[in-house]
C-alpha cells in the first residue's frame, strides 16, 4: 500500500517536475512567472489529439516529438506577441505576468469557442498497461513518461552546460543587461529559451493526455507546478525537478490519510497551497533557489 | 414655387397621418420561455440533446396553435454547467429577455446557484435532471417558492443503486468514491450507504476527491485493500471513466455502479475497457417502452438518437409549463406557480405527472438500471424499491 502511494506520488511528480522545469526556466531568465505556460500545455495534449485520433493516425512516439515542436513553436509565438515587446520596453515584471494571464485565459477560451470543451482521451499506447511490482501496479506509461522526461532534463542540462546558447542562458538568468552589453542577441537567446520551454510543456501535455484526458482547462495544473517550482527554489533547475517530485509526494500521502474520520484527501489542496504560503514566508528561495526581490 | 412647397407639405401631413392608421395585422407577442442548458464542457452531449428535445415539443405546441393564442419562444443560453455562468445566464433571462419560466438547468449544484435570482424574479424554474433534494426543498422543510424538478431525487436513487448491488448483485460489501466538491455527488454517496446499510450490506471504506480531479490512484490502492464486491461510483461520465480505468489498472475486481451521471455515450470513449458489465441507475432509457414514440420523432429530425435522459425531461417540463399556463390562463408568475403546484395525472412522456405541491417534485417517478456491455447501455429492468 505504502509502495503504491510512493508509485503514484512519483508518477503524478514527475509530471509536476517537468512542467516545473519549463516555468522556472523561464523565470530564471525573465524573472516573472509565465502563466500562459498552462496553455501551452493544453495545446500541446491537443495537437497530440489532432494528429493522433482527429485528422490522422499518427502512432505515439512521432505523436509525441510533433506535439514537442508545436508546443516550442507556440511558446515562441507566445513570446513574440505578449511579451517581447514589453520585454524591449523593459516593463516590470508585474506587466508580463498579466499578459502571460491574459494569454492563458485567452487560449483557453479560444478552446472552448473552436474545438469545444467536449473531452478526448488519447489512445491508450502500451496494450497491457500496467504489471506488478512488489505487490503495487506500475502503469508502462508511468515508467515511459518517468525515462523519457529523465533523459530530456538531461539533454536540457547537457545543453545548458556545454553548448554556447547554454551558456549565454545561464549567464543571461544571471544578469541579462550585461549579457546583451557583451554581445549577445537577446532576442534570439530569448526565442531559443521559449522554445526549450514550450517543448518540456508540450511534452508534459502529451502525457497528461495519455494518462488521463484531454480538456481546454487542463492548464491550471500548472498552478502545482508553480507551487513545485516555489519549493524547490524559484530560478533553479535542479530545484524544479526536486520540488515538483516532492509535491507529488506530498499529494498523494496527504491523500490516502484519515485522521479520525476524517478524510485529508479532500484538503489535499488546502495542503500544496498552505505549503507554498509557508514556504513563501519562512524560505522564500526555496530549497535550492537564489535570493530574488520580486517574486512574481 | 408656392405649388410644390404646399405638395410637400401635403406629403408631409400625408406621411405623419399615415403613422396615427398603423395598417396591417398586429404582431402576436411570443411566449418566452428560457432554457438553461450546458451546451458546451463536459456536460454538453446531453445539453445538446436537451436543447434539441425542447425545441421540439415548442415546435409541436406551436403547430396545435400554441397557449393562450400565442406561440411559445424558446430562448437557450450555454451555461456550461457553470455555477457562475449559470447565474449570469439567468439573469439574462429574467432581466433582459423577460422570460416567464425557464426550464433546466440540469445540475443541482447549478439549480442551487441561480436559487436566488429566478425566486427573487418571480419566474418559475424546472430543473431537468437536478436530483439532490436541497434544489427544491430548503433543510428547514420549506419548499423553494419557483424552483421545481421533473426528475426523480437522489435518496430514490440511492436507495435503487443500494437494493440493487444488495439485492440483484448479492454484494455484501461496497465501497465508495464520491466528488466532495459536487452535492450531488456527496449525498448520493450518502443516500446509498444508507440504503445498504441498512439491506445489510457492509461499506468498507469511503474516499473522497477534489471537483476536477484526474488521479484516483490513491484513493483506489485504499479501496483496492478493502477488498469490496461493489465500488459505487456516484459522479459524472468524466471521473467514473477515468477512476474505473485506473481502478482496473491497479487490478480492482469489484463490480463498479454508478447514477444517472453515467449516462453520456463518451463514457465508453473515455473509459474503454474498464467500463464494460458495469451497472448504472437511470431515470429512463432508450428501450423504455413508455418513451418510443418520442425516440422515433427525434431521430426522424435529427438522425441520432438522443442522449438520455434529460430530452425526455425537458420535453416533459415544457408539457407541464403549457398546461400550467393553460390552468392559470396566463404567464403570471404567480398564478403561473401556483397552477404547476396542482399538476395532478397530467400525460407526459414518463408517464403521469402528479406533483407534490409540498416538495415541488414529481410522485412515483420510476427508475430504471442500465449495464455497460458491448459499447452500449443495456436496459436492465425497471426498479421499484420496496423497504
Amino acid at each position: 500500500m505504502f509502495l503504491q502511494t510512493i508509485i503514484t506520488g512519483l508518477s503524478i511528480g514527475s509530471i509536476y517536475a517537468l512542467m516545473a522545469v519549463g516555468y522556472s526556466l523561464v523565470f530564471s531568465v525573465l524573472n516573472f512567472s509565465n502563466f500562459a505556460h498552462g496553455a501551452i500545455i493544453t495545446l500541446g495534449a491537443y495537437i497530440a489529439w489532432a494528429i493522433m485520433v482527429h485528422y490522422f493516425q499518427v502512432p505515439f512516439l512521432p505523436a509525441l516529438l510533433l506535439s514537442i515542436a508545436g508546443a516550442g513553436i507556440l511558446a515562441f509565438l507566445n513570446e513574440r506577441i505578449a511579451y517581447s515587446t514589453l520585454r524591449r520596453r523593459r516593463a516590470p515584471s508585474l506587466y508580463l505576468m498579466i499578459s502571460a494571464m491574459g494569454v492563458a485565459i485567452a487560449l483557453q477560451n479560444l478552446l472552448y469557442a473552436t474545438i469545444g470543451a467536449k473531452l478526448y482521451a488519447l489512445p491508450s499506447v502500451f496494450e497491457q498497461d500496467t504489471f506488478d511490482v512488489g505487490g503495487a501496479s506500475l502503469s508502462r506509461m508511468d515508467l515511459f513518461a518517468f525515462v523519457f522526461s529523465v533523459v530530456a532534463i538531461a539533454l536540457l542540462h547537457f545543453g545548458l552546460t556545454y553548448t554556447k546558447v547554454g551558456t549565454a542562458i545561464r549567464a543571461a538568468s544571471y544578469d541579462m543587461e550585461m549579457v546583451s552589453v557583451l554581445g549577445v542577441n537577446l532576442d534570439m537567446l530569448v526565442a531559443v529559451l521559449f522554445l526549450i520551454a514550450g517543448g518540456l510543456g508540450g511534452m508534459a501535455g502529451v502525457f497528461m493526455g495519455v494518462k488521463y484526458m484531454v480538456y481546454p482547462s487542463m492548464g491550471w495544473i500548472t498552478n502545482k507546478a508553480y507551487i513545485g517550482a516555489v519549493i524547490g527554489g524559484l530560478g533553479s533547475l535542479p530545484g524544479a525537478i526536486v520540488g515538483g517530485i516532492l509535491l507529488g509526494l506530498l499529494e498523494a500521502l496527504v491523500t490516502v490519510t484519515t485522521i479520525g474520520s476524517v478524510h485529508l484527501s479532500t484538503y489535499r489542496d488546502v495542503f500544496s497551497f498552505g505549503t507554498l504560503a509557508i514556504l513563501l514566508i519562512v524560505r522564500p528561495t526555496g530549497l535550492f533557489g537564489r535570493l530574488v526581490e520580486e517574486k512574481l | 414655387m408656392k405649388a410644390r412647397s404646399a405638395f410637400g407639405l401635403l406629403l408631409l401631413v400625408v406621411m405623419l397621418g399615415s403613422l396615427a392608421f398603423p395598417g396591417g395585422p398586429v404582431q402576436a407577442q411570443t411566449i418566452k420561455i428560457g432554457h438553461e442548458v450546458a451546451l458546451t464542457g463536459p456536460n454538453a452531449t446531453w445539453g445538446e440533446s436537451e436543447a434539441r428535445a425542447v425545441k421540439m415539443a415548442a415546435e409541436k405546441v406551436n403547430a396545435q396553435g400554441g397557449v393562450l393564442g400565442r406561440k411559445l419562444e424558446i430562448i437557450a443560453y450555454d451555461n456550461r454547467a457553470d455555477r457562475l455562468e449559470a447565474v449570469n445566464v439567468a439573469k439574462r433571462l429574467v432581466e433582459q429577455d423577460k422570460v416567464v419560466a425557464i426550464i433546466g438547468p440540469a445540475q443541482s449544484g447549478v439549480a442551487n446557484a441561480i436559487r436566488e435570482v429566478n425566486n427573487s424574479a418571480k419566474v418559475p424554474v424546472i430543473a431537468t435532471t437536478a436530483t439532490n433534494p436541497k434544489v427544491t426543498v430548503n433543510d428547514d422543510g420549506a419548499v423553494v417558492p419557483y424552483t421545481f424538478r421533473v426528475c426523480f431525487i437522489d435518496p430514490f436513487q440511492g436507495t435503487v443503486a443500494a437494493q440493487f448491488a444488495y439485492r440483484d448483485l448479492k454484494a455484501k460489501t461496497a465501497a465508495i468514491l464520491y466528488d466532495v466538491g459536487d452535492e450531488y455527488s456527496q449525498w448520493l454517496g450518502k443516500y446509498f450507504t444508507d440504503a445498504f446499510q441498512k439491506d445489510g450490506g457492509k461499506i468498507t471504506t469511503s474516499e473522497a476527491f477534489r471537483s476536477g480531479e484526474l488521479d484516483f490512484r490513491a484513493q483506489l490502492g485504499k479501496i483496492k485493500q478493502s477488498n469490496p464486491d461493489v465500488l459505487y461510483i456516484p459522479t459524472m461520465q468524466k471521473e467514473a471513466a477515468l477512476s474505473a480505468k485506473q481502478a482496473r489498472d491497479l487490478g480492482i475486481k469489484a463490480t463498479f455502479m454508478g447514477g444517472d451521471g453515467w449516462g453520456s455515450p463518451d463514457l465508453f470513449d473515455l473509459a474503454g475497457r474498464a467500463i464494460e458489465g458495469s451497472y448504472f441507475v437511470n431515470i429512463t432509457a432508450l428501450e423504455d417502452p413508455a418513451i418510443q414514440g418520442f425516440i422515433k420523432d427525434y431521430r426522424a429530425k435529427y438522425n441520432e438518437d438522443p442522449v438520455l435522459p434529460n430530452p425526455v425531461l425537458a420535453y416533459d417540463a415544457v408539457l407541464w409549463l403549457v398546461d400550467a399556463m393553460k390552468r392559470a390562463g396566463t404567464t403570471d408568475g404567480e398564478k403561473l406557480k401556483g397552477a404547476m403546484e396542482q399538476t395532478k395525472d397530467l400525460q407526459v412522456l414518463t408517464g403521469k405527472l402528479t406533483i407534490d405541491p409540498k416538495t415541488h417534485n414529481p410522485l412515483n417517478k420510476p427508475a430504471v438500471i442500465q449495464e455497460t456491455k458491448g459499447g452500449k447501455f443495456l436496459y436492465v429492468k425497471t426498479f421499484v424499491t420496496s423497504d
